[in-house]
């Protein structure tokens, strides 16, 4: 019986010694924003990527919960809790922020309906303290460096890539960082693929299909079915890390070709009612536009 | 004096009162949007009074980026002069 006791005992320990080091990391669920914001630090990544950190700094990455709080607001208060007639669950919070704020699955189940409560308070109590004071601690979660450095860089194909390393740094290159950390090549992150994963249909753990855009959708299905092979980042990542889009005029003239021809004439006497003299020929004009979406997907959206 | 619009966009609820923009809800319905690799061909006919001169035709292009905010993305001006007999 003793013997039998000590070998499962043993069984157990190496269980747990074999575990891969990223399911050691999903168990791990904290129950504040700043442990949350400290697991994956990227406060040091600026020291030697200061560039690549300014341009996401002014990304809609780098504010991917403040600036979508209404949606979010309106996911819980009127999807969730007026539809559904549920209460918040992480699970459900994950369903935005599985992609507004990765991190959030580290989140403890207290800890992530705090973050529903603050994103309410933070859209019906706007410009009061207690709605400021919400909207400064969301500003914290974000689509960081590790949310695609790490968190995702492996996940369009988790099978074949296996899973991620906790602390690894993967880009497209693989290129070696010195001492600064390690880093492995992820060819997926230049694959449009990568970017679908949230900008697209997203499927909840539940199966729930989000689909807050239909970019992913409109890009396989009208883009890539009539002949087009340009990825997502080849144009979104002409400013880098910056991910310019539709707020950005720049990118929105890249994307719309616009061609206009006018022609005037003078119309056919007694046609044209309404005009001072019937008789005369009516000064008139002819404008065709053609309007060209060069974008590898429809126009609008988003 | 003449003005006319075309406006390219993604639509409200359908018939059953769903919405076909939200996130939690179905989308796929007729698309009214710009689709890729096309172009669309608008045509605006204008005829003025028998008196007029000298028009100034504007073809403007406007973004809506959100209910709030829009930027002109191009825009195409031209003067015409018509002779009066």
């Amino acid at each position: 019986m003793r013997k039998t006791r000590l070998l499962l005992l043993l069984f157990f320990g190496a269980a747990l010694i074999w575990r891969p080091i990223s399911l050691q990391a999903m168990d791990t669920e904290v129950d504040t924003i700043d442990e949350l914001v400290s697991m994956f630090d990227e406060s040091t990544c600026m020291d030697c990527h200061e560039e690549i950190h300014n341009q996401w700094a002014q990304s809609w990455h780098a504010q991917s919960v403040v600036s979508s709080l209404g949606s979010i607001h309106n996911f819980i208060e009127i999807g969730i809790k007026k539809e559904w007639e549920t209460e918040v669950t992480k699970g459900h919070l994950l369903k935005c922020l599985d992609c507004h704020a990765p991190v959030i699955n580290f989140a403890s189940e207290k800890l992530a309906v705090e973050i529903a409560d603050m994103i309410v308070t933070a859209t019906k109590e706007k410009d009061t303290p207690a709605g400021e004071a919400a909207k400064k601690e969301l500003a914290k979660l974000k689509v960081g460096c590790l949310s695609c450095h790490n968190l995702k860089a492996l996940t369009v194909a988790p099978g074949w890539n296996g899973p991620r390393e906790e602390g690894m740094i993967y880009g497209p290159h693989g290129e070696d960082a010195g001492d600064a950390h390690e880093t492995l090549e992820s060819i997926d992150m230049t694959r449009a693929a990568f970017c679908m994963q949230c900008h697209g249909i997203y499927t909840a753990a539940d199966g729930e299909t989000i689909q807050c855009n239909t970019l992913s959708g409109s890009y396989q299905n009208a883009y890539v079915a009539k002949g087009g092979s340009k990825t997502c980042q080849e144009c979104h990542m002409d400013k880098g890390h910056y991910f310019p889009g539709g707020r950005d005029l720049d990118t929105v003239k890249q994307g719309i070709g616009f061609d206009v021809q006018i022609n005037p004439y003078r119309h056919l006497p007694g046609q044209i009612k309404d005009v001072k003299d019937e008789k005369q020929w009516v000064p008139s004009a002819v404008v065709t536009v053609f309007i060209e979406n060069r974008a590898g997907h429809r126009i609008p959206d988003g | 004096m003449f003005s006319d619009q075309k406006k390219y966009f993604e639509i409200g609820r359908d018939m059953a009162g769903r919405m076909r923009y939200g996130a939690w809800q179905i989308k796929e319905i007729v698309d009214l949007t710009l689709q890729p690799m096309e172009t669309k061909k608008e045509q605006f006919l204008m005829n003025f009074d028998t008196d007029v001169e000298e028009v100034e035709v504007e073809a403007v292009l406007t973004y809506f980026v959100s209910g709030k905010k829009k930027d002109v993305v191009y825009s195409v001006k031209e003067n015409l002069a018509f002779d009066i007999d």
